[in-house]
Order: structure tokens, then sequence, then C-alpha cells
């Protein structure tokens, strides 16, 4: 490769697009490494705190995309205080002061706020897309900004933000010329909608594939909407009141019947129970269902409407559907890739929605199934062990029993030889979630097979520091370790203290790990932050000089980074 | 630390951090499987189930539209008398108010209970509140009271 010019080297690269694989080009000789350098678009940062924006621009000066991670996964669970960290302004105007030619930023769990878009939406001159997830801080004026400023934007994608809605009229700022409207999320938002706006800017914008409207969108504005886009792949349905007037429906009947094109489907905020019916024309193309939110829909609409879907890959959806309507999906939907069962009963009322039988159907049935979230109010081993056997090409397995601790069932055994089966069959394994009774020898069994894995999820499991040893000796390629409420201390943290070098990040939340433990980590291992957060204490756990014996109270969160100490963690976090 | 060899009925690991509650512990550690204290507290955290905020406030307003509308969703919770390790669990949407509820918990626990102040001869109800603190039942209106209840105890007369 040596004897070819740079240019063409370059163009061979430009057919590598997976980051890991540019990685790994980068580190094959030093003019592999400037080559790819020049020629990297798309940025991928894991964790906020690993690097700062300025050697990042040193290190790629030339990149269009930046993916940009800032709180620990816990954090969707309420387990990181607010105000903790993970704020982009900094990283926006270091890009902006730069000369990148930035054209997409995605965000996950970050604070953003509505200077940061201004500024955004004012820097870039060719920006062209905009994906925040899981974000906080910012208002719909924010958003105002992007729509006034942004003249080549193509997507605009909210998913599950916490945003102000100050029911401006943030959608009446596209101007009228802006006619290049690729994505439309803004489910998220509260707060009343600008319907004539929206409907304009729907009506202007002939490339539009993905529109997910808000709860504030009713049935007859969703007609109109459809109507105008007949060409929409992705629809996310707002507010779909009780039985509204014939006329309505059959409007809405007529649209959805020329959406030829939609493929994925979810939404239905406000759900009446019957208006589910109106989509069956459509369902028989749908590749993807998302009715995680459609609470009020009964599981005998939500079966009929599976019955017509039988290309369906992904499927969400809530435990009312039950284990007979799980057994549908089964015979149904054979080309079924990812399904997730959220709960509808959190406090253990009793009612077995789903059960073990229901997992064992899906793992019966769909062949192609590799991604499965199963919240259930139990388990059993030989269930789990019948699912490894139908299914061994599980990459994502998360398994959530409401109860903690809760054994099996039928014999009243810890579930460790249920996982047990699973890591062993799924040899692709790599992301895994635990639950129920729990024994450190199901970690035993994760160290020696789970091979590939890269995130473990643990929450009320094991009994000694072996258990956590086991996972951290076994698994070479573990890249984020999450643990809550597991009797884990020091000799398990500090056993290999390289380790988290491989890793990204390690969260342990009211385990066993003493404060002593984590001051000799830091010391040992410089090149890690070592957070303590507890939101009730402010840093008086410094000042008093704590004794090192004390347990973390109550979080411990470690990561990788090559820029030291932050500087913008608030009094509750403690950085050693 | 419970034992090493064979798997604990119950991991010690959140005995430190949950507010212990005093009967509790000590009287249901023998037979339950679970740690009673802990799972309560998971009951009524905001951070378990491990669920996304947007779900659990539309399961949250999904149970209030519900029930204002007149359904019946189930409202199971458990009822420990102190003293008797083995609580049993009862669906409160059966219930029209505080007097039916009494009148049952008389019934099933075979003594007479009372909600109110200590006295020294009846067993008075507590109930467990959804930040986890033990507070005495009646104060509030039935529906608050229905909202926020996760769990029920019939104390023995002496101790409130």
């Amino acid at each position: 490769m040596n004897y070819f010019p740079d240019e063409v080297i370059e163009h061979v690269f430009d057919f590598v697009t997976s980051h890991k694989d540019r990685n790994s080009i980068s580190l094959v000789c030093k003019s592999w490494f400037k080559i790819e350098r020049y020629s990297r678009q798309n940025v991928f940062i894991g964790n906020c705190y690993s690097i700062s924006p300025e050697r990042l621009l040193r290190r790629f000066p030339c990149f269009k995309s930046l993916t940009l991670k800032g709180k620990p996964h816990f954090a969707d669970f309420n387990l990181v205080p607010h105000g903790w960290g993970g704020f982009v302004q900094p990283w926006i105007e270091a890009l902006a002061r730069s000369r990148v030619g930035l054209e997409e930023l995605r965000l996950k769990r970050m604070v953003v706020t509505d200077e940061g878009l201004e500024l955004l939406s004012r820097s870039f001159v060719n920006f062209k897309s905009l994906v925040l997830v899981s974000c906080e801080g910012f208002s719909t004026d924010g958003l105002a900004s992007i729509a006034s400023n942004c003249r080549h934007l193509r997507d605009l994608d909210l998913q599950e933000n916490e945003i102000d809605d100050h029911r401006g009229q943030w959608l009446s700022c596209f101007p009228e010329t802006y006619t290049s409207l690729v994505t439309l999320n803004f489910a998220c938002l509260e707060g009343e909608t600008n319907l004539v706006a929206l409907e304009r800017l729907v009506a202007r914008s002939p490339n539009l594939r993905s529109l997910k409207l808000n709860r504030a969108v009713p049935l007859d504005a969703l007609a109109r909407l459809m109507a105008c886009a007949p060409q929409i792949v992705d629809l996310g349905v707002g507010s779909y009141e009780d039985e509204q007037d014939s006329e309505s429906c059959l409007k809405l009947q007529a649209a959805i019947r020329k959406c030829t094109s939609l493929r994925s489907l979810s939404g239905f905020l406000e759900a009446a129970p019957h208006c589910l019916s109106a989509f069956h024309p459509v369902c028989h193309n749908l590749t993807s269902l998302n009715l995680s939110y459609a609470a009020e829909i009964h599981g005998s609409h939500l079966i009929k409407l599976i019955e017509h879907c039988k290309k369906l890959q992904r499927l969400w959806i809530l435990d009312s559907i039950g284990d007979k309507g799980l057994e549908v999906v089964a015979s149904t939907c054979k080309e079924l890739q990812e399904l997730r069962v959220f709960p509808t009963d959190l406090h253990g009322g009793g009612n077995t929605a789903v059960t073990e039988d229901g997992l064992v159907a899906i793992s019966a049935g769909c062949p192609k199934l590799h991604s499965i979230l199963y919240f259930c109010q139990q388990m059993t081993n030989a269930a789990l062990i019948t699912v490894a056997r139908n299914c061994p090409n599980f990459i994502r397995f998360r398994l959530c029993i409401l109860e903690p601790h809760k054994p099996d069932h039928v014999t009243s055994q810890p579930l460790d030889e249920g996982f047990g089966a699973i890591v062993q069959a799924c040899k692709n394994l790599k992301r895994l979630s635990v639950s129920g009774l729990l024994t450190d020898q199901v970690f035993l069994y994760i160290g020696m097979f789970a091979t590939q894995l890269e995130m473990l999820s643990i929450a009320f499991a094991g009994d000694t520091d072996k258990g956590m040893l086991y996972v951290l000796n076994g698994c070479k390629k573990m890249r984020k370790l999450e643990i809550r409420d597991s009797p884990f201390g020091d000799a398990a943290l500090l056993a290999d203290v390289n380790k988290y070098e491989t890793m990204r990040s390690l969260w342990m939340s009211s385990c066993e790990v003493t404060l002593g433990g984590c001051k000799r980590l830091a010391r040992k291992a410089p090149w890690l932050n070592v957070e303590i957060i507890n939101e009730n204490d402010n840093n008086r756990m410094e000042e008093n000089g704590y004794e090192g014996r004390q347990k973390v109270d109550n979080k411990l969160y470690l990561y990788r980074t090559v820029v030291g100490t932050r500087v913008d963690a608030p009094p509750f976090v403690w950085i050693l | 630390m419970e034992n090493s060899n064979s798997y604990s009925p119950y991991s010690s690991s959140s005995v430190d951090s949950t507010k212990p509650s005093p009967s509790e512990s000590s009287v249901n550690l023998s037979l339950s499987l679970t740690f009673p204290s802990t799972s309560s507290q998971r009951e009524t955290s905001q951070d378990w189930p491990p669920i996304k905020p947007r779900l659990r406030d539309t399961l949250k307003s999904l149970r209030l539209r519900l029930r204002q509308r007149g359904y019946n969703t189930a409202l199971f919770v458990k009822v420990y008398m102190e003293g008797v390790p083995i609580g049993r669990k009862l669906d409160l949407s059966t219930f029209s108010g505080y007097k039916s509820l009494l009148e049952n918990l008389s019934h099933m626990f075979d003594t007479s209970v009372i909600c109110g102040t200590r006295d020294r001869k009846h067993h008075v109800l507590t109930y467990q509140d959804k930040d986890g603190d033990w507070m005495m039942v009646g104060d509030i209106p039935w529906d608050m009271f229905l909202e926020t209840v996760r769990r029920l105890k019939i104390t023995r007369p002496e101790r409130c």
C-alpha cells in the first residue's frame, strides 16, 4: 500500500466507515495514521469527559459528524443527580471557534442550552442534522434558533428529551423557502403545537420521510398531515382521542391507505382503545412498531393489529399484550429481530401479564431474534435454558424481573443456571442485563463464557467480591460495567487496576466499596477519573476527613480519560 | 457479608443504604426470600424498575385516569401484622374508604384494628408512603392515600 499515492489510499479508506475499523487502520503505520486522521468524517466519543474538544480537533481537523455521550447509562433511571455534568457548551464553543465544517451533531444524555443551540445554528453553514437523545436543559426557543438559521437542515430528531416547552412559535420559524426537511421528531414536547405552521411545513417538504408528532396533534390534523405526506416512511402518531366523528375517521383511513411507503409506526401517546384498526391496511408492510406508550390500548386490540404485521422486525410493546399476545407474535412475526416488552404494573400488583411462557414462545417462534429486553414478574431456570437452546444468536439479552432477589418461582433456586445457559449458548452476546436471585455462580459463568460481552448491568445480585472478579478477569472485551445494590467491595475493585484502561467506565452504587478503597484506586491510576457522587452531601465528606473504611455513600463512577479531572463538577461530586 | 458458600436467601447488599424499618427487618427475615425493606424501597423509589422517566410518568397518569373513570385498577399492597413473619396481600381498590379497610383487616387478622392515635388496647394501622416513610393511617383523604400507600403494617398496641 506504500506505493499508492495518498489520494488512492484515502479513497480506499472512504469505504471503511466503522469507528473500530478506522481506529485499527490508524494504528498500522505513521502514514496511514496521517491519512486516516485527515479523512475521518464521523467521530464518535462515548464519554465526553474522556477527551477535550481541543484534542479532538487536533487529531481530526476535518470531520463532519460528531457523536457525543455524556451521563452514564443509569442516569436514565434517576440514579445520577441533576447537575452532575455532561455539558455540551464547551464542545459547541470550541467547534465554532475552529474551522471544522460540522454537518451533524448527535448527543446522548447531555445538557444542552438554548445559547448553545443558537451558537450551533449560526456557526456552521452546512449544518444538516441534529439528533438529541435523552438530553435536557433547553427550551423551544433553542429549537426556534435551529429552525430559523439552519438553511440546509435535514434532520431534527428529538428523542425522549426534557424540553421546556414555551409554547412558542418555533415551527413557524422555518422560513417559507425552506423545503429540505427529511426527519422531524418532536414527540417529546409536552405543549401545544402550532398546527397551521406544522401543516404548511409538511406540505412544503417533499423529502419528508420521518414525522413523529407530539400529543398535541389531534386526529383530524393527523389525517391532513398524512394526506400531505403520503411518501412518509416513519410515522409517530400523537394524540388519538376517543371515537371522533366518523368523517375524521374516514379521512384518516383514506389518508393511511395512500401511505404505501410506511414502514415504521410509533407514538399513540394518548390512544383510545379502538383506534388501531385504522392502521390495519398498512400493517403488512410494517417493519417497526413501537407501542410502548400506548398504555390504554387493551391487549386484544394490540393482538389484532399484530396479526397483520407479518414483516415486523422490531417490536416495542407493553406487557398488557400478555403471554397469549406474545404467542401471536411468535406465530406471526417470523422476521422479528428485536423485541422489547415493558412493564405496566410497577408495584408487583400480582397480575402476571407476561411470564416465562411468553419469552419461551418468542424464542421458539422467531428464528431471527437477536435483541431482547423483557420485563416480567417471574422466571424459571428451565425457561431460560429453553430460550438459550432456541436462540443461540442473541447479541443483546436484557431480562428484568421486577422484584429484586426473586428466585426461580417453581424451584426456588437462584437463576444462575438459566443465565449460565444463555451466556454459554450465545457466543456473540455483547450486552447482558441480569436480575432475580443470583449468586456468585452466575458471574463465574459470565466470566467463563461471555467472551464477546461489552456491556453488563447488574442489580441486586451476587454474594461476594468473587462475583465481580470473575467478570473483570474473564470478560476481555468488557467496556461498560454498571452495578447497583450488590455486595462487591474494595477487593474486587482494586484487584486489577489496569483492567479499567481497557474499559470506558465502571459504575457502582449501593455496593460495599469504601472511600479508602476508592482513594487507593485513584492513586494507583491517575489516568482514571474516580468520582464519588452523593447528592445529599455537597462535599461534607471531604471536609470532615471521612474515615477510609467508610462505605461509599452512595455512588462510584470511574472512567478512563486523557484530560484529567474535569473542571465542571458540582459540589456533590468528589473527584479523587 | 452473609455465607459465601451456598447462596444466602437474602443478599446483605443494601442493608446499610436503606432506611431501616425497625420491626420489619427483625420479624420478616426468617422466612421471606426477599429483603422487605429493600424491595419496598425499590417499590417506592424512582430508580426501580429501570424504566425511563417518560414511561414511568405515562404509567402513573394512566392509573390516575383509569381510576378517575371508575375503572378497577387493582392496587395490591402487602400487609404485615407485627410479630407475624408471613404477610398478606390486599387489593385496596376494593374498599370504599378507611372504614371498610379497617373492617376487612380486623376480620382478616382476627383482632380489632383502628386508625388514629395510640391506644394501649387496640392494634393501630400504619402505612409506608411512596417516600418510604411510615405514617399513621387516616390523616389524609382516601383517594390521596391510595396514591401514596405502598404497604401496610398493623402495629402492636404499645409501640406507637
